[in-house]
């Protein structure tokens, strides 16, 4: 598949998830998933890294940076530019990380590179964004655990929980910012 | 945490995004610091004494001008620097184009002068004031400019950085030219692009720090 086949595939899903439709958002999400985790291990292997869980951190890393940014997104751009923008800033800030200077790398990459290998087998990632939750209460971990298991809609898990859905969501997305600044104070001390 | 699973808690709390929000923020933010910083010029420095006629004058709309054509050129790309995929450095090298009007604007002042009057044309009463205040003032947009560039996604840091120095020394020469009693052309053309540069390359190498993600 072509760059210009990926977009065209692409943008109608993600404008309309802008829009509010959650299915064509997790079809966005899905696509541009198997696209990055292609692309990262990729540049992950260029530099060296052959372990695909170390391809899963910095995809769910970056996975988070796509959703936490989407009112970034200016609608006249290609989205599979933005996407390939946050990825290559999100890979180069975890190779300056852990300890590989990002300068030396041949990372001249364009998008077209997110068209050119996709790879859809998941792999278990390395660090444990679950550990990120802790700090959170336990009403809304137990919401996002009911949430994370297939078929359980929102709607379901918020009364489930005893809460109403708009409240479900605030609390969803804190866990989901909570994930981020996890992986961003990782930043600050190096493991 | 599998990335399936995260991908389901992305879609369930996902909602209608605002795409334009990051833009209206901008202006906004820009008019914000714009009044705190006239309003902080005025209170500590005070508008020059003949500023009742003097404001109307070609001089200090000349300053007003030059101030905020930097600041929409260099909001412009500040604000586009905040969305990942566009690129938009190069739009400014058009913030070149304000100082180069002014420059040439100045040569021909001079050339028309007595060679003995240059010097008092070009360094007039107040031209370590002038170096001082301005990236002083320039200090309250800036952090303003760097409070919003943290709520978009700026992929490229030192670009942001020297967009936002341009904005903020552009918004703090509006501010001063209230007070600025220096009225002529090689007064202008010389000092406030050197403070313009000199807050651009701090604001450069500061920035990257402050706006990791």
């Amino acid at each position: 598949m072509s760059l210009d086949e990926l977009e065209t595939r692409l943008r109608p899903a993600f404008l309309a998830a802008l829009e509010g439709d959650a299915a064509a958002y997790r079809f966005f999400l899905d696509e541009i998933s198997v696209r990055l985790r292609g692309y990262l291990r990729q540049m992950l292997a260029r530099a060296g890294r052959t372990e695909p869980s170390e391809a899963e951190d910095v995809l769910q890393e970056t996975l988070l940076a796509l959703h936490l940014s989407r009112h970034t997104y200016d609608q006249s751009s290609p989205v599979t530019a933005w996407s390939h923008a946050i990825a290559r800033y999100k890979l180069v800030d975890h190779l300056r990380r852990s300890g590989r200077h990002a300068g030396s790398l041949p990372l001249d990459d364009e998008a077209f590179q997110l068209a050119a290998a996709p790879e859809d087998a998941a792999f278990e990632a390395r660090l444990d964004l679950e550990r990120a939750l802790e700090a959170l209460p336990a009403r809304t971990r137990g919401l996002i655990d009911r949430v994370k298991l297939q078929g359980t809609s929102v709607a379901e898990a918020a009364s489930a929980a005893g809460m109403t859905e708009t409240a479900a969501k605030v609390a969803i997305h804190r866990g989901l910012q909570a994930m981020a600044k996890f992986l961003t104070r990782r930043a600050a001390r190096p493991p | 945490m599998q990335t399936d699973d995260l991908i389901s808690m992305m879609t369930a709390e996902h909602r209608k995004v605002d795409t334009g929000w990051l833009r209206r923020a901008t202006w906004l933010a820009a008019l914000a610091a714009l009044g705190l910083t006239i309003t902080l010029i005025l209170g500590t420095l005070g508008a020059r004494a003949d500023f009742a006629v003097a404001w109307m004058t070609l001089p200090v709309i000349a300053k007003a001008l030059l101030g905020a054509s930097l600041a929409l050129v260099a909001l412009a790309v500040f604000q586009r620097s905040l969305r990942p995929g566009l690129k938009p450095g190069r739009w400014l090298w058009l913030a070149l184009a304000p100082p180069a009007l002014a420059a040439l604007w100045a040569l021909a002042t001079l050339a028309q002068a007595p060679t003995e009057s240059w010097s008092a044309l070009i360094f007039g009463r107040n031209w370590r004031a002038c170096l001082i205040a301005v990236p002083l003032y320039a200090i309250v947009p800036f952090v303003i400019l760097i409070l919003l560039a943290r709520r978009g996604a700026p992929v490229d840091g030192r670009l942001t950085g020297t967009a936002a120095g341009i904005a903020s020394a552009g918004l703090a020469i509006v501010g001063y030219s209230l007070h600025c009693p220096d009225d002529t052309t090689p007064f202008l053309a010389t000092w406030y692009p050197i403070a313009v540069a000199t807050v651009t390359a701090l604001a450069t190498m500061v920035a990257p720090r402050l706006l990791r993600w």
